[in-house]
């Protein structure tokens, strides 16, 4: 197993841990319908 | 005496509004707040106008925080704002302190109050108090077709009139109205002056009282002048409305407001509070006598006849848990041969695909593996289960728009009345069934923290969406043919959990009477399809966003913990081999006290879909050599195999009533999780398994948002203690005791 293996292996694993991260917590866990403060615009 | 108020009155806010819309009246963003009655369609007409997909629902009290929506409309911005429903404005109820706030403090630049025309009284009785803010304002007469249904004639034109507003009927699931809705808003905000309500005399006792304090008001507090409207607050103070003054940083001189109401107070022989109810109750029933014309002889109406067994004092709960077991029936058998689809593609064609783009880049093969072992495994097993997620939430939305959810809260409340819990708790509950999380969220409409804090510590009681992969492996391994009766088995013990920990935390942690719950129950309505499609769509994409979010990074997180230290042979002596070593002996008394259950649970903790997905890569089983095949052989299979799930699951809803009947067979392919899941479980084990992941803790996306709704992580700590704590006796108590009746 070579160094880029195990630059790789960190890289993959801590992109991993930033998606957990910033789905889990940012969101601040709101999951249903237009949970944000705004709705997307709309034209009409 | 009153004229000369309201002008005195109009001129204040009216000035401020101005100069700031003659800058550039066009451009201007209009604010637009939507307030009316709960249930009134407010949040159907934002989504009608807007295109946006609000929560909507066939009950009181959906909307519990306010939500904004924005659109173009003739070159125009315009900004809607969603307001929880109220009957009224005084500041006892959460809703009502968020909508009253809104009005008050931020000033839009036109309210549209929705109003039921099926049930106007009491929606004038709002109206009346909104208009006494000074905003201007336009009627949307909305469910107008059920009340043309029932005969109702409205005289629109005397309404107008009378309340010095524009009133336009509208049917939102319709979108019927709309357009001259709109225009009727846009108008009155650019001509503040001219759309002014009319101020309704209250009586001359009432008017001068009211002067007076505005007289003293205005005297004390001179910059107050267009900012707060001086006749509503002279009015919340004559209620003793502390809020009120709070929220002006006034200083309320009682003795003063004493002296001039001690008359009135006099005269009534009541306290102002209800003297000024009574008045405005008689403002809406004087209207309402005016304006609508009902027929004669009232028939009765369908909702009552249904109502007369839905609530019956005896049948009541009966039929409810008949009525769910249907849904989790209709759920499995619909969606169990789309699961088989996903499952039996992932495990084949995709895989050969993943395997076959790797080669082509020459990727390390340890990166082969992640992607297959780990990222397909994991997350396609979870995906295998979209279609029973959809399912369900397909049911969960048909039966919250029906009206049937209200009556289910109705008839739960009931019985947990007498058992000393607040009845208000089982609408966040029933939003649980969706998703745990929105549910936190909806305990902000219970008044008491008591109640509130009880709630939100029973919530994860109910069994939410992300628990069906676990539930439909297990049951597809071990009960297939009475599959349905399980998977109900598993929600109506999540119910009887949440009732007993109610009563025993209702005797420890949370002593203290509830108050009496009061719900009005909406008339059953046939939702549309498009509405209930879309809906589902809005819960259902969650578990999709998941899927492609945290399910994805534990996916590969959990390959990695199975194949560290680098080299291992066996997963057995991974981290997470070890991990689960470590924990397994505590499960054994419940059944299931090897590795590999108790590392998927450890991982279940993010969500616990999961637990699924890290079984199937704990236990990838190697795929047998298979003839190579190619990749369009491969596309044609999944296309085929696809055809074929949809026709199993068409012909299965007919076989769940009984029209044509297709034996649970075991199916031939079944997946290799399910065949190591046969070995290493018992249908008891299997049981006592399912039992744990029901209970044993809230995800963590429900702990945080536990976190945010109370500001301290105390209730999730409390939470998390007990579930554990039942979750292992549960589960102790069906396996030893199964044990002992001689089962598995
Ligand atoms: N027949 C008919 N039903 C309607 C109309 N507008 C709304 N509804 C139904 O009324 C119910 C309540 O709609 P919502 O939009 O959730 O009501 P809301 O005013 O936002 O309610 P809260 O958020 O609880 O205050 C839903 O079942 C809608 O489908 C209408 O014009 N006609
Ligand atoms: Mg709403």
């Amino acid at each position: 197993m070579g160094i880029t293996d195990i630059l790789f292996m960190v890289l993959i694993i801590s992109g991993a841990c930033y998606l957990l991260y910033r789905s889990l917590w940012k969101r601040k866990g709101h999951c249903q319908g237009c949970d944000s403060e705004t709705c997307d615009v709309k034209k009409r | 005496m009153s004229l000369q108020l309201s002008r005195g009155e109009v001129t204040s806010p009216v000035q401020s509004q101005e100069s700031k819309s003659t800058a550039a009246p066009h451009e201007k963003t209009i604010t637009v707040a939507v307030a009316g009655n709960p249930n009134s369609g407010k949040s159907t007409l934002i989504n009608a106008i807007a295109g946006t997909r609000l929560y909507v629902g066939n009950w009181p009290g959906v909307t519990v925080e306010k939500k904004s929506a924005m659109f173009e409309h003739g070159g125009r911005k315009i900004k809607l704002i969603d307001l929880p429903g109220t009957y009224s404005l005084s500041p006892y109820t959460q809703e009502e302190i968020i909508a009253r706030d809104y009005l008050v403090k931020e000033k839009p630049d036109v309210i549209i109050n929705v109003v039921d025309a099926t049930n106007i009284e009491r929606n004038l009785y709002l109206t009346v108090q909104l208009l006494e803010l000074g905003i201007p304002l336009v009627i949307a007469l909305n469910i107008y077709d059920e009340a043309e249904q029932k005969g109702y004639r409205i005289n629109t034109k005397a309404m107008e009139e009378m309340l010095g507003v524009k009133v336009t009927p509208t049917v939102a699931t319709k979108k019927a109205g709309l357009e001259e809705l709109l225009k009727a808003a846009t108008e009155s905000a650019d001509n503040p002056s001219r759309y002014l309500p009319k101020q309704l005399n209250y009586g001359d006792d009432i008017e001068s009282a009211a002067a007076v304090i505005r007289t003293h008001i205005s005297e004390q507090y001179p910059s107050l002048d267009g900012i707060y409207p001086t006749r509503w607050l002279a009015f919340k103070f004559m209620e003793g409305d502390s809020r009120a003054a709070e929220e002006a940083s006034l200083k309320m001189d009682a003795a003063f407001i004493d002296k001039a109401t001690a008359h009135l107070k006099k005269a009534h022989g009541d306290d102002m509070e209800s003297i000024m109810a009574d008045e405005r109750y008689a403002l809406a029933t004087g209207l309402t006598r005016e304006v609508v014309k009902r027929p004669e002889v009232r028939k009765v109406e369908i909702t009552e006849k249904i109502d007369r067994w839905a609530l019956n004092r005896f049948l009541g709960i009966p039929i409810f848990l008949a009525a769910m077991w249907i849904v989790f029936k209709l759920t499995f058998d619909i969606s169990q041969p789309f699961g088989d689809w996903i499952d039996g593609a992932t495990a084949g064609p995709v895989s050969r695909l993943a395997d076959k783009m790797i080669a082509a880049v020459n990727g390390p093969l340890w990166i082969a593996s992640l992607a297959t072992e780990g990222v397909i495994a994991g997350v396609g097993f979870v995906l295998a289960f979209v279609p029973v997620i959809f399912a369900m939430m397909f049911f969960i939305t048909f039966l919250e728009g029906s009206g049937y959810m209200a009556r289910a809260a109705f008839v739960m409340d009931r019985a947990m009345h007498s058992m000393g819990l607040h009845g208000k708790s089982f609408i966040p509950m029933l939003l649980g069934f969706g998703c745990n999380v929105p549910g936190i969220y909806a305990t902000r409409t219970l008044e008491n923290p008591r109640d509130k804090a009880l709630t939100a510590l029973l919530l994860p009681l109910m069994s939410c969406g992300a628990r069906l992969p676990v539930y439909v492996v297990f049951i597809g391994a071990f009960f297939s043919s009475y599959a349905g009766t399980v998977l109900w088995s598993m929600y109506v013990m999540g119910i009887v959990l949440a009732i007993l920990m109610g009563v025993i935390f209702k005797r420890t942690l949370f002593r203290g009477e509830s108050p009496m719950f009061i719900m009005e129950l909406p008339p059953y309505r046939m939702p549309s399809l498009r509405s209930l499609m879309i809906h589902t769509w809005e819960k259902g994409k969650h578990f999709l966003i998941k899927a492609g979010t945290y399910i994805f990074a534990v996916s590969i997180l959990v390959w990695f913990l199975l194949n560290l230290p680098w080299g291992v042979e066996n997963k057995k002596d991974s981290y997470l081999g070890k991990t689960g070593q470590i924990i397994a002996p505590v499960l054994e008394p419940v059944g299931f006290g090897n590795w590999e259950a108790a590392s998927a649970l450890v991982t279940g903790l993010i969500a616990k879909e999961i637990v699924v997905g890290s079984m199937a890569e704990i236990y990838a089983v190697e795929q047998a050599e298979e003839a190579p095949t190619t990749v369009s052989e491969d596309l044609k299979e999944m296309g085929t195999t696809f055809v074929a799930a949809a026709g199993d699951s068409f012909r299965n809803v007919f076989a769940t009533f009984g029209i044509a009947s297709i034996s649970a067979e075991e199916d031939e392919g079944a997946s290799g999780l399910k065949t190591v899941i046969q070995k290493t479980f018992t249908p008891l084990t299997a049981y006592a398994f399912m039992a744990f992941v029901l209970l044993y803790m809230p995800c963590v996306v429900v702990a945080i948002a536990m976190k945010h709704e109370f500001g301290s992580w105390k209730w999730f700590g409390v939470a998390f203690a007990y579930q554990m704590v039942l979750a292992w006796g549960v589960a102790l108590v069906i396996y030893q005791g199964g044990k002992f009746l001689g089962i598995g």
